[in-house]
């Protein structure tokens, strides 16, 4: 076998060796072919792999412009302020987006400009929400007494032009005020105090009647019952809220867009929390049951979702209270063991089981003592 | 202050003297303190010369202190062929030469003149270069790549192989879900046996080529198309009379039922060089 030099694969056997290869020459009178992203570069990588190009320093200012581009890329932590732009305030926050039947606080970085409002999300998300200082006609401080964990959780909210609202929340929620209506101030904008909307999903406005109030809310699961083709029906979990109002227990479907379930309050006669399986598909996991009352006979409602042992305490409450109101009087359970009494009665006397004592019933004994 | 007008003036008047931007590009280093020009054989016609520092010399051409540069693949091609084609020429000319790769240029720099920053470098280097020299003396490059065609080997393969053989037996007997699955359990098994195959291969081939070379640098393989596969790819260092002797293991290798065996060169000694 002879060796040969003038084939076409001989051709890119030479490029390999004359590419990569040969004396190589440490010193700083060499013109580099740094910074070249041209088929002579790319040649190179393509034959070489970067490496090797790499250690012979052939790429040094190249790798230099790579390495600070990909350093560019990872600052990307920070919300682009357009030229001139002056930031007023960056606050760890979010902004409620709901878009159709998806809604979520989406958590970022609020960045208060000179111009602008925007929240940042470092990484993926980028810029999430975006209004500039000129669209705002007003702002209110919005108080979410609804929710049955963070029940003074405070919203900013922002009445924009064409009627959108848009709801921020913020670790300092007056300090983000404070630097918007500056900013605004500064541009020579008047901030007005708008009345704080109620703190709701948009679809509770439309099935609340009049003189409705709700008291809580929550996403929650609901199991349905599917009818199926042949005699039997299926049990379907769905996604809705569950609203307690003054006036009744109602749980709205988000898929189509509507209430499904209703009972008034009058008609719940027992809620228990269990653990059971969800379904074939899903873990065990805790049920909210809610027994009621119709004219075709008693109903279970069953619920899934977060916080089920607040949702069961509410609506054990709401139970009680029932029967204090047929009985004429307010009834409430002992903080310590949780006998039910009437409220004059707790916070008088004192509970008749445990002995607990309201603390300004203990405040005033020693005054009471001393006179 | 007639003093400071004069160190003003002076470093401006140093900088007209000297023409600034200039380079040597530089082929090769060979084996003779010589002090010649070799034509216009260089890249895009340039003439090309020596710059001699003792018993060696630099094989240069004059131009700008700027890569050359293009997008067209086939100008790079032509360059590296002009490249080629000076090395060669120094090479048959002096017997010894260091190639240097595409593209080194030297500049002028600080008021230094590129081609004393080239004699400056000859100097500096003149050990390491010699000892590199002693090294490649009377010896030349070759490329060894052997290839396997991947169905002959497979097909060898599932021949010898009893694990393959009987899963081959088992799929036949099978529904055709269980023959799908079947199916990937023998793809799996094959490719173990190929991986391994490849491995003995290179072990083998390897210490048979070693006996008739001085020295080896065992290069990246690449993708071959579909079915011809580069299982090896090495650069071999040996006396151009060895040649024939190589040639005749590779012809060994080459007869082998599903392999071949590229063998280019001689080449200058590009890979045994470096550093």
């Amino acid at each position: 076998m002879e060796p040969t030099r003038d084939t076409h694969y001989t051709l890119v056997d030479l490029l390999d060796r004359v590419l990569d290869k040969g004396v190589v020459l440490y010193a700083d009178v060499i013109v580099s072919v740094a910074g070249i992203p041209l088929i002579g570069v790319n040649l190179r990588a393509a034959l070489a792999g970067m490496e090797t190009m790499l250690s012979y320093g052939v790429m040094q200012e190249w790798d230099q412009k790579v390495r600070a581009e990909r350093s560019e890329i990872g600052k990307q932590g920070e919300l682009a302020l357009a030229a001139g732009e002056q930031l007023r305030l960056k606050i760890f926050g979010s902004h409620y987006y709901s878009e159709g039947i998806y809604s979520a606080w989406r958590q970022g970085y609020v960045y208060v400009t000179d111009r602008r409002i925007a929240l940042y999300q470092p990484g993926f998300g980028g810029t999430l929400f975006e209004t500039p200082l000129e669209a705002i006609n007003g702002l209110a401080i919005q108080r979410d007494n609804h929710s049955l964990t963070d029940s003074q959780r405070e919203n900013l909210c922002l009445s924009l032009s064409k009627g959108d609202v848009a709801l921020l929340h913020a670790l300092d929620i007056y300090k983000l005020r404070e630097a918007i209506e500056d900013g605004m101030s500064a541009l020579g904008l008047t901030t007005r105090e708008i009345p704080a909307p109620p703190m709701l999903n948009q679809s509770a406005a439309r099935f609340l009647a009049e003189g409705e109030q709700v008291i809580y809310r929550g996403k929650m699961w609901h199991m349905m019952e599917l009818p199926v083709p042949g005699a039997k029906t299926m049990d379907t979990w769905s996604p809705g809220h569950l609203y307690i109002t003054n006036k009744r227990l109602c749980w709205w479907h988000d898929f189509e867009q509507k209430v499904l379930f209703e009972v008034p309050l009058g008609g719940i006669t027992a809620v228990a929390v269990e653990v059971r399986q969800l379904g074939s598909m899903l873990k065990k996991d805790r049920v909210l049951d809610v027994v009621y009352e119709t004219e075709l006979g008693r109903r279970v409602a069953c619920f899934s979702g977060d916080e089920l042992l607040q949702w069961e305490k509410a609506l054990k409450e709401i139970i009680a209270k029932q029967g204090v109101v047929t009985s004429g009087q307010n009834m409430d359970t002992c903080p310590q063991c949780g006998e039910e009494a009437p409220v004059g009665e707790l916070l008088e006397r004192g509970c008749s089981r445990c002995g607990w004592v309201s603390p300004r019933l203990k405040k005033q004994a020693p005054e009471i003592a001393i006179s | 202050m007639q003093q400071d007008d004069r160190t003003r003036v002076a470093p401006i008047d140093k900088a007209e003297a000297l023409i600034t931007g200039q380079g040597r590009y530089l082929y090769c280093v060979a084996d003779r303190g010589e002090q010649v020009s070799l034509g216009p054989i260089g890249i895009d016609g340039s003439n090309v010369y020596t710059i001699p520092y003792r018993d060696i010399c630099a094989v240069v051409h004059e131009c700008l202190a700027e890569p050359y540069n293009s997008t067209d693949r086939e100008v790079v091609n032509s360059w590296v062929l002009a490249h080629q084609k000076v090395v060669d020429e120094a090479w048959e000319r002096w017997g010894t030469v260091l190639p240097l790769g595409f593209d080194t240029i030297v500049m002028d720099k600080d008021e230094v003149g590129a081609e004393e920053n080239v004699r400056n470098w000859l100097q500096s280097d003149y050990d390491n270069l010699k000892s590199k020299m002693g090294k490649v003396r009377g010896k030349a490059e070759y490329g060894v790549q052997i290839f396997w065609e991947l169905q002959v080997i497979a097909q060898n393969l599932a021949k010898t192989s009893p694990e393959i053989s009987q899963l081959e037996e088992e799929i036949k007997s099978q529904s055709r879900g269980v023959a799908y699955l079947y199916k990937q359990k023998l793809e799996n098994a094959l490719k173990r046996e190929l991986e391994s195959k490849a491995d003995q291969c290179f072990r083998d081939f390897y210490e048979r080529i070693r006996r008739h070379v001085v020295s080896i640098v065992v290069e990246k393989t690449k993708q071959g198309d579909q079915n011809t596969q580069m299982i090896m790819n090495l650069s071999c260092l040996l006396s151009r009379d060895k040649s024939a002797e190589l040639g005749e293991e590779l012809e060994n290798i080459n007869s082998i039922e599903g392999f071949s065996v590229r063998f280019t060169g001689p080449w200058p000694p590009y890979s045994f060089v470096g550093t």
